[in-house]
């Protein structure tokens, strides 16, 4: 249990390269699994490790994330004391940084006034079950001013190009971080996350503030390796970096291995999100499903193979839907056939619609739409 | 505005429902699970936040811990409210001495103070263990048309059937002038469905009334309506028309779970104007194998399905293996079909798990089988016949 500790969910500004799927939204808000959004899954760790002070750091695409987290209750956290915190960021015209020190440092309040000692800064982009009671322990008995946790991560057809390469190292202390170009077949893979002593965080913020430079957190670590202990965990489950539309299909497909399935879902503590009150899902006679992952409030008449259907999906007689992406109350008319889609929210595919994309690249459709 | 009007809603959820067997052993009838998520008295509260009712009393008394653990505050429901909202209300102690509950009526007495405290206007009596979607608007609309003391709701039942309710006869007004309980030769279908909208003061005056009659049972349907008719008070019948259904009998229960399969049932789940809602668990969504093969049957959250499921229910997180055939039957959260079994016209409780290669009720023509938790075959466990 994370004692003495609070967590920061931080934005990562990676650009979009998720065309429609996040106009509106930040990546950490794209809805995954068929009844979550990414950020539910760093949040329920969290939780479930015991923390009950969190800071989310929203980023410019605001709404979606405070409809979604509202006071905190699906999570437990609609507290007196500690709970949920959301900061969007302050437009200050003449002081405006983009990085996420400046929104540290415009709320180092929230931190002064915690009596936690600690820090956990993590990135909701990435989906994993770190048992965070572990890192956390590492952190203490090794005295480190500051853990990091990475995993080793093969190259293979992976996007994992231009991803944080941890560069440790052999008794695990920290180097540097550098970019992975895929020229070895693995390299460890920083996953964001990290424990700090919250004095060490607050220096560190005031530094960067004071040379006035506009850096992430973790290139501030580079920049002050020299000055802290600096040490490494490494991770060794199953994770998920949502890095574009392509990662983010990956990602959902992988569910279809159960064991992917059962290490994300009922291993390490049970994933929260807010619920919708949909009723169970009806298949009618003759609807065939085959290999795929439902959330509750479909209805399928049709055929369904491979793919992952949100909350409230209707599938019509006659319908074929292979490795596709169905999100919320999406509906597909008769005698459609969609393959390698992602349908986001409330896309309606009119009847006898065929859309194919491919595997690599598949075929989106912004939310709203009827096509 | 049915605020301005004051009412408040008192849920009579304290009945054992004892005729429902293994599925009331540990928890009271309106805490049983139905329709893949829910538990009987959702409906009852949904309807009650549907329309827009700020007051609801909750009478508890038989084994009421799951129950209690279920509605909370009543938060799933909008009940957590800063004025009004959600009331528990169990027997108490008093200082002479205390009471439980010794009748539906008895029930509401003992509560006349809270209700007092609430300045109602009018009390509309709910029981808690009937599956039924009713806007109560409409009744207190008609109850205030007619100028009534109490409106009942009624429903259509066949014929066949109406011997085994408490019919209301009523002239050509729809006011009521005989209740005719269980009839033997009854003079028409029109059956209460235990759904009252009071005047509260009138209520209040019969209810202390009926308290003093020594051999009054302090029922609703057998003494105190009885006693308000003979006493010539307005009393109308409001027919209700839609799905509603009893769910007292493990027979009518199934049924009932049964009829959320039927396209043609009014019961419509996907209603989004008029959600159920329930208590969130928290599941995964359900996984179906590459071999799962499911046939007019829901199936909720977290399942894993890689056999096969017709014509059935099936409850948040229950596992039906490869080769498993499932035949109209009700399965609970968690429970566990193994491999090679196949279970017909079964209520299979939660956690429970069905071992490999048994065949359940293939050979009871009619019958439904309760399979008990932890059991871990039909020898050893034990399986009642309904």
């Amino acid at each position: 249990m994370l004692e003495g500790c609070l967590g920061i969910i931080s934005f990562e500004d990676i650009g979009n390269e998720f065309g429609a799927l996040c106009k509106n939204k930040p990546v950490y808000m794209l809805p995954f699994a068929g009844r979550y959004r990414l950020v539910d899954f760093t949040i329920s760790n969290m939780i479930n490790h015991g923390l009950c002070t969190i800071a989310v750091y929203t980023g410019r695409k605001v709404r979606s994330i405070l409809n979604h987290l509202g006071d905190g209750k699906p999570w437990d956290l609609n507290r007196k004391t500690s709970g949920l915190s959301i900061f969007p960021p302050l437009f200050d015209e003449e002081k405006r940084r983009s990085s996420d020190i400046y929104q540290y440092h415009t709320t180092e309040e929230f931190f002064t006034d915690s009596k936690a000692e600690y820090i956990l800064i993590a990135n909701p982009n990435i989906i994993s079950k770190v048992n965070l009671t572990k890192v956390f322990e590492h952190f203490l008995d090794t005295g480190a001013d500051i853990t990091v946790v990475y995993k080793k991560q093969r190259n293979g057809d992976s996007g994992y190009i231009n991803a944080d390469s941890l560069i440790i190292g052999n008794d695990g202390r920290f180097i540097n971080i550098g970019v992975n170009l895929c020229s070895k077949s693995e390299f460890n893979l920083f996953m964001n996350m990290a424990f700090i002593k919250k004095g060490v965080f607050l220096d560190i913020v005031r530094m960067v503030m004071e040379t006035g430079e506009d850096i992430y957190f973790k290139q501030a670590i580079v920049n002050y390796k020299d000055m802290y202990k600096i040490n490494s965990y490494e991770f060794e489950g199953h994770i998920e970096y949502i890095r574009g539309i392509k990662s983010y299909y990956d990602a959902n497909m992988n569910l279809l291995d159960k064991k992917i399935y059962k290490e994300l879902f009922l291993e390490g503590g049970t994933i929260l999100t807010r619920s919708r009150d949909e009723p169970s899902t009806f298949y009618v006679t003759n609807s065939k499903v085959r290999n795929s992952l439902v959330a509750n409030g479909c209805i399928i008449e049709g055929e369904v193979e491979d793919s992952i259907l949100f909350r409230g999906v209707k599938v019509e007689r006659n319908a074929v839907v292979k490795n596709s992406i169905l999100m919320r109350g999406a509906v597909v008319k008769e005698n459609s056939v969609l393959i390698n889609t992602i349908l986001d929210k409330h896309v309606i595919v009119k009847k006898g619609v065929n859309i194919v994309g491919i595997k690599s690249n598949p075929y989106t459709i912004e939310e709203d739409m009827v096509v | 505005m049915i605020k301005s009007n004051n009412v408040v809603a008192m849920l009579l959820a304290g009945g054992q429902g004892s005729r429902l067997k293994l599925l009331t052993q540990e928890l009271a009838k309106p805490a049983v699970c139905f329709g893949g998520k829910y538990r009987i008295i959702d409906f009852t509260l949904s309807n009650a936040t549907n329309s827009g009712i700020d007051n609801i009393g909750i009478l508890t008394q038989y084994k009421p811990f799951e129950l209690n653990a279920h509605i909370g505050i009543g938060e799933c429901w909008d009940f957590d409210r800063i004025t009004g909202g959600l009331r528990i209300l169990p027997p108490f102690m008093r200082e002479a001495k205390g009471d439980w509950y010794t009748g539906t009526a008895n029930a509401i007495y003992q509560n006349i103070e809270y209700i007092d405290n609430l300045d109602a206007k009018y009390v509309l009596v709910l029981s808690a263990d009937h599956i039924y979607k009713m806007d109560y608007r409409k009744l207190l609309k008609y109850h205030i048309e007619m100028d009534a003391d109490v409106t009942i709701a009624t429903i259509e039942v066949p014929w066949r059937e109406a011997h085994k309710f408490g019919i209301l006869n009523v002239d050509s007004n729809n006011r009521i002038v005989e209740f005719d309980e269980k009839p033997k030769n009854p003079k028409n279908n029109m059956a209460s469905m235990g759904i009252y909208m009071f005047n509260w003061e009138i209520l209040k005056y019969y209810l202390k009334k009926d308290s003093k009659i020594r051999k009054s049972e302090h029922d609703f349907g057998k003494n105190v309506l009885p006693l308000m008719l003979n006493e010539g008070n307005r009393m109308y019948a409001w027919a209700f028309k839609g799905y509603w259904k009893d769910v007292g009998t493990i027979r009518s229960y199934w049924e009932a779970n049964m009829d959320l399969l039927d396209k043609n049932s009014s019961l419509n789940l996907y209603d989004k104007d008029w959600r159920i809602y329930t208590r969130t668990k928290h599941f995964p969504p359900q996984y179906i194998g590459r071999n799962g093969i499911i046939n007019n049957s829901l199936i909720s959250e977290g399942c894993i399905i890689e056999g096969e499921v017709n014509n059935s229910v099936v409850f948040s997180g229950a596992t039906v293996e490869e080769g498993a055939v499932i035949n109209a039957s009700i399965i609970f959260s968690n429970a566990v079909i193994k491999k090679g079994t196949e279970i017909d016209r079964a209520i299979v409780l939660e956690n429970t798990v069905v071992q490999s290669n048994k065949n359940i009720n293939r050979e009871y023509e009619d019958g439904i089988c309760l399979i008990e938790q932890d059991s871990v075959d039909m020898e050893q466990g034990e399986a009642l016949y309904a």
